[in-house]
């Protein structure tokens, strides 16, 4: 873990300009290479946060997301393309191996161009299933933009995205007006398994529902998912906090609809879409440049009076006080900021050996935090067992990166000059004066044995017969 | 001079301080003899550790060399029992270790650098000369004839009982505890012949160090109390007795108790009541020897038998007390099995499975000791003849010590002195009979035997009998040539199984070409240092318990389990994991952090100790924790067989032991033609598949395999899906499922 934190913290001061956390090698995969001027908004944002863009075809050949068995790019998008496939340079195995290496994607959908099939073999191992026959539309005939969908009602005009949880930060919706809307047009809609590694960032209204606008024109028979079981745009999140994000409208990270004047049925007026600003959020959270949670150092000692101030030994013993501090940061577009912990959620420090003999919530320790960190600290009495234990942090919040770390220690038992002597246990003071008793005793008789000498011989021999 | 040399020689042997000289030379020469049959394994393979226990020896002793006596005793060992640990300082018998830790300093001392490994593979022959010694001054005890203890010597230095446990290399705990018995027997006996506290407090001094070094010191805790009781049973009760017997007993016990392993066993357990009971008794004899001095006889009848009763009554009632309040611990399993070789079976098949707890067959007697076998009763024979105290120490010894060597193949070992002593004395007396050269004349035997026969009229009919001598050279050189004859094959005999059963590394297997050259399988070291060069130094190496020592001393890796079996649940949790399906076994092995897996397979070499033989043992000892998860039944066919091949039931083929096996196995043969030769069957064609691990190393003759345990997918997916994925299968479309939609709920 170390050696991977130090070569994170080597990246990023290689990589001055990058504002990523892991890099800024962004691949962008397009059909055609003329239509990145449709994103162009989308793009230039990107750029100008650092991102260093390459545009390539997805049946180029030259197209490699490994260079001898390193990763060539940090970042993917992939807008909708129009073949049936992805080719073999990006199958669903080399998406899998490049997740498992650290690298980022982003999927953008399009309910007018079906799913590659091999990215949504891809998304059925993440759990997220895509509408039958690879593609859907979700309309919803109560929210929807009544300037351009009058009569489809498939774009869908959704209010600011809230937490899903309430103890999980609020990273696409803070700071945003309460009456900002998002433009969501033509976008095809994901049913999320239940896989704990899935987020919905935004989910349908209840009135949505998905179909197919080639086969279900008249009835919509086998309805694939209505109202929140829809997910518009989903995150998850894999176990090495590699990042995956599915826009179901590619449509709504268009310059078109980055400053466009939507209006709702209600008769209100028209209100500016903030696209814009969802698409950077978006786009930062899969990149990593929000929600990134860095672990500082761990420490943990001794906490009794006169012992050594030594850092993370290797060994105590059954029943040592015992100090643990982690020292944690979150980055934040540009820069680390302290870790924060919500108000009803706890950072919680366990202490195990096969099942956890403290679960303890890790309290703010101000003493060591600084303006990039926040330090978190316990202390506690080790447990009367001793074994091979684990100080285990394991914080996993969704859209938050995992903070996984396991310090292993060894608990002896108490050496043989380590129990309380004799003199000082009241209950020993008998059996003590017991011994010193006997000793006396025998010493004196020993002593009187040889002063008492018979005094006559005769006598003695008489009575020994 | 130079005209006779014969008479020179004879007469050069008449002298005592000569013969002195020459027994002196001769024990040395026995000792150097015990040494040196003991190092065929040095030889033809080099110098190492053998087996299993010897390698936990060495490991200790190398961290006592390393971190000093202090640390040792306070030894805290994270390498062993994942993740429980093990108080290692508290649970072991110190003695092996501190001795040799004592040489290595000394020979530094001496400014002789040896390496701490070869002092410990030599340990054994080295204390192996000092038991002949030991054997010899036993013997001296026991009869006038010298010549008896120098024979004693020699059996005691060659004979395959004792070699077995003490060849070079085999650094156990038996190395040293054989010579502290018997040298801890020859100062009780001396103790009570002269009924001298200095030679008892020797005693206890020495049993305190057989206390140190080994757990079969109960052997001698229970028998010295044995030969007392059956003293004082024979009337023999004298102050000698009592003075040996209780300055052997309180000194030795507080010694014992310094041991932590010991501690406050000796007046807790069941084992060390019989000693502590004969010291009580002891001491009301004495009492009673006083108050009879002090008052009438007739009185003393009455007092007598009231203050027995009364003594008997209040002992017996406090010893039901304690032992139903738990104050003194019942029987041990292991101590049950001495009884009743059939309860270890049924109730602890831990013990079971040990292949040195099982009955002795009766062949192994003739192999481990050849004709002491029946020179043995002879000479028991020739103690009821003489019958002192320290003859009837003897036919105790005898007694207890063939009980038990039957009921367990390893005590075996406490039973070689006896026999070697004991035909030693027969061996004596036979050749003091034949081999003196100066024949009775018939005359004068006959006056003797007039003389006799007046004297034992009274006396039993076998006695009365004419004394008959030899009187034909003839016959007595027919007798003794026999009984040299006898004595070289003994010596060929004891040869032949040193060096073929008893000098095998079993870390190192040896096997013939076909041109008769050896040739040297090694896998276990080449595992060993696999896993050394190429895992963490933290990795955990799951493994059956019995390659846990080895793994320990020869890889330094942490082990989950291994030969210290001091936790059977923990033992039962690893066999659970192997005899489970990979669903099952996957979660336990992450709660243990498993990092990889070791197998033993002989199925390609035909190597009959690998770990599908040792399945059952497996299942067993998980099924005595978890019944209802574990069956031994369902490893068994519909007919009672134990097959791997493709007739094995679905619980074996699933199992993660046979997977582990046979893994790729297929590969290795033209296609439907794998078999294995182990169990000399064909194998199914299709191999299994294993998800949940992959193959990370396999040695040169597939002995040892060893699988790294993979971590959690990196997509939240389950192993079997993400092999599948892996593999280019593609998932099939959950839309498809019937029943109700499953909702995410958030």
């Amino acid at each position: 873990m170390r050696s991977f934190l130090s070569l994170f913290v080597f990246l990023f001061a290689a990589a001055v300009s990058a504002i990523s956390t892991s890099g800024n090698r962004l691949l962008v995969i397009l059909d055609d290479v003329a239509d990145k001027e449709n994103y162009s908004q989308f793009l230039g944002d990107l750029e100008s946060r650092g991102f260093q863009i390459s545009f390539e075809n997805p049946k180029s050949e030259s197209l490699a997301l490994f260079h001898l068995g390193e990763r060539s790019y940090d970042h993917v998008i992939l807008f909708p393309t129009r073949s049936k496939g992805l080719g073999p340079n990006l199958t669903p195995n080399i998406l899998v191996d490049f997740m498992n290496a650290d690298g980022n994607v982003l999927v953008t959908l399009s309910s007018g161009v079906s799913a590659p099939s091999s990215l949504v073999s891809l998304l059925s191992e993440l759990d997220i299933q895509l509408p039958t026959d690879r593609t859907g539309l979700v309309v919803d005939h109560f929210n929807y933009d009544t300037t351009s969908a009058a009569d489809k009602h498939d774009v869908l005009v959704l209010p600011r995205p809230s937490p899903i949880r309430p103890d999980v930060k609020d990273y696409f919706g803070e700071g945003i007006g309460k009456d900002a809307v998002l433009a969501f047009p033509r976008g095809v809609g994901a049913a999320l398994g239940a896989s704990e590694l899935l987020t919905p960032i935004i989910r349908a209204p209840r009135t949505a529902y998905s179909y197919n606008p080639k086969e279900q024109t008249e009835v919509v028979d086998d309805l694939f998912a209505a109202g929140e079981q829809l997910s518009l745009v989903s995150a998850f999140q894999a176990r090495n906090s590699a990042r995956f994000t599915l826009v179901g409208s590619a449509e709504m990270l268009q310059d078109k609809w980055f400053d466009a004047e939507v209006s709702q049925a209600d008769g209100k007026k028209a209100t500016k879409t903030f696209n814009r600003e969802f698409a950077k959020r978006v786009s930062g959270w899969t990149f990593n440049e929000i929600g990134v949670v860095r672990v500082n150092w761990i420490e943990h000692h001794l906490d009794e009076a006169g012992a050594t101030n030594e850092s993370n030994p290797g060994i105590y013993r059954i029943k040592n006080d015992v100090k643990y501090t982690i020292s944690l940061s979150e980055y934040s577009w540009t820069t680390w900021t302290p870790f924060t912990v919500p108000t009803d959620d706890a950072l919680q420090l366990e202490f195990s050996m096969l099942s956890p003999f403290h679960r303890l919530a890790l309290q703010a320790d101000a003493a060591h935090g600084s303006d990039s960190a926040a330090a978190y600290s316990a202390t506690f009495k080790l447990p009367d067992q001793h074994g091979i234990f684990n100080f285990k942090i394991n914080h996993k919040r969704p859209l938050l990166s995992n903070v996984e770390e396991k310090n292993t220690v060894s608990v002896r038992h108490m050496a043989h000059d380590e129990w309380p002597r004799s003199f000082v246990i009241t209950g020993a003071w008998p059996w003590i004066a017991g011994v010193g008793v006997t000793v006396a005793g025998w010493v004196g008789f020993c002593a009187l044995w040889m002063y008492s000498a018979p005094v006559d011989g005769k006598g003695g021999v008489k009575k020994t017969q | 001079m130079s005209a006779d040399p014969l008479q020179a020689l004879a007469s050069a042997g008449k002298g005592e301080s000569t013969r002195g000289l020459l027994r002196v030379i001769i024990l040395a020469l026995i000792a150097g003899a015990s040494i040196a049959s003991r190092l065929f394994s040095v030889i033809r393979f080099e110098s190492i550790i053998h087996e299993f226990d010897p390698w936990f020896n060495f490991r200790a002793t190398k961290y006592l060399v390393a971190n000093g006596f202090y640390n040792f005793w306070d030894w805290f060992d994270d390498r062993t029992w994942h993740p429980l640990g093990r108080v290692t300082g508290g649970t072991l018998y110190p003695g092996l270790m501190v001795t040799s830790g004592a040489i290595y300093h000394a020979l530094r001392a001496l400014t002789i650098p040896v390496d701490i490994r070869n002092i410990c593979v030599l340990l054994a022959p080295a204390f192996s000369g000092l038991t002949a010694v030991a054997a010899y001054l036993l013997t001296n005890e026991m009869t006038p004839s010298s010549s008896a203890g120098l024979l004693a010597a020699l059996f005691m230095g060659i004979a395959p009982g004792y070699i077995s446990r003490s060849v070079a290399g085999s650094y156990d705990n038996e190395a040293i505890a054989i010579f502290l018995l018997v040298f801890t027997f020859y100062l009780w006996i001396k103790a009570l012949k002269q009924g001298s506290m200095l030679w008892g407090a020797l005693c206890a001094l020495f049993y305190g160090y057989m206390v140190a070094s080994w757990g079969g010191y109960a052997f001698i805790t229970c028998l010295l109390p044995l030969h007392s009781f059956v003293l004082i049973c024979m009337g023999r009760y004298s102050t000698r007795l009592y003075v040996a017997y209780t300055t052997w007993y309180a000194l030795g016990t507080l010694a014992s108790m310094q041991i932590p392993f010991v501690g406050f066993l000796p007046v807790k357990t069941s084992e060390h009541m019989p000693a502590l009971g004969i010291f009580g008794f002891l001491q009301l004899l004495a009492f009673l020897d006083y108050v009879r001095s002090a008052i009438p006889s007739r009185q003393f009848q009455t007092f007598l038998w009231l203050f027995a009763g009364g003594t008997f009554g209040i002992g017996l009632l406090g010893l039901v007390i304690a032992t139903s309040a738990g104050v003194i611990a019942p029987w041990s399993g292991r101590f049950y099995s001495l009884w009743d070789t059939g309860y270890a079976k049924i109730h602890i098949p831990i013990i079971a499975s040990v292949s040195e707890h099982q009955p002795t067959a009766w062949p192994a007697f003739f192999f481990d000791l050849n004709m002491l076998i029946w020179l043995f009763p002879v000479g028991v024979y020739l103690c009821f003849q003489q019958l002192a105290d320290e003859h009837v120490f003897i036919v105790v010894y005898a007694l207890f010590g063939s009980y038990f060597a039957g009921v367990m193949v390893r005590l075996m070992l406490t039973l070689t002195p006896v026999v070697c002593v004991a035909a030693a004395i027969a061996v004596s007396t036979l050749l003091d009979t034949y081999l003196s050269t100066k024949s009775p004349k018939p005359e004068e035997s006959q006056a003797v035997e007039g003389a006799e026969g007046k004297k034992a009229k009274s006396g039993l009919k076998s006695t009365s009998k004419p004394m008959v001598g030899v009187y034909s050279i003839w016959g007595k050189s027919m007798m003794v040539s026999a009984l040299a004859v006898y004595l070289l094959l003994f010596v060929l005999h004891c040869t032949w199984v040193t060096s073929n059963a008893y000098s095998s590394p079993s870390v190192v297997l040896a096997s013939r070409l076909p041109d008769g050259s050896q040739h040297i399988i090694d896998d276990y070291r080449e595992a060993y240092q696999w896993l050394r060069q190429n895992t963490r130094e933290d990795a955990k190496i799951m493994s059956w318990w019995d390659y846990g020592y080895q793994i320990g001393g020869m890889a330094d890796r942490p082990t989950l389990v291994d030969n210290n079996t001091w936790n059977n649940t923990h033992i039962a949790t690893v066999g659970k994991a192997m005899s489970s399906s990979e669903e099952v076994s996957y979660p336990i092995m992450r709660q243990h952090e498993v990092d990889y897996v070791l197998v033993v397979f002989g199925g390609l070499l035909g190597y009959s100790g690998d770990d599908i033989n040792k399945f059952l043992w497996m299942v067993r000892i998980a099924e005595g924790i978890w019944p209802d998860e574990v069956s031994e039944r369902a490893f068994f066919t519909q007919r009672g067989e134990y097959r791997v091949d493709a007739e094995a039931t679905e619980t074996m083929k699933n199992s993660l032991m046979y997977k582990m096996s046979y893994y790729n196995y297929n590969n290795l043969f033209p296609p439907g033609k794998a078999v294995d030769r182990m169990r000399g069957v064909h194998l199914p064609e299709v191999g299994p598949t294993l998800s949940t691990m992959e193959e990370a190393f396999t040695s040169e003759n597939w002995i040892i395999r060893i699988y790294k345990v993979k971590d959690l997918d990196n997509l939240g997916r389950d192993h079997m899906s993400a092999a599948a994925f892996d593999r280019g299968q593609k998932k099939k479309k959950a839309t498809k499922k019937r029943g109700p939609r499953l909702l995410r709920v958030d």
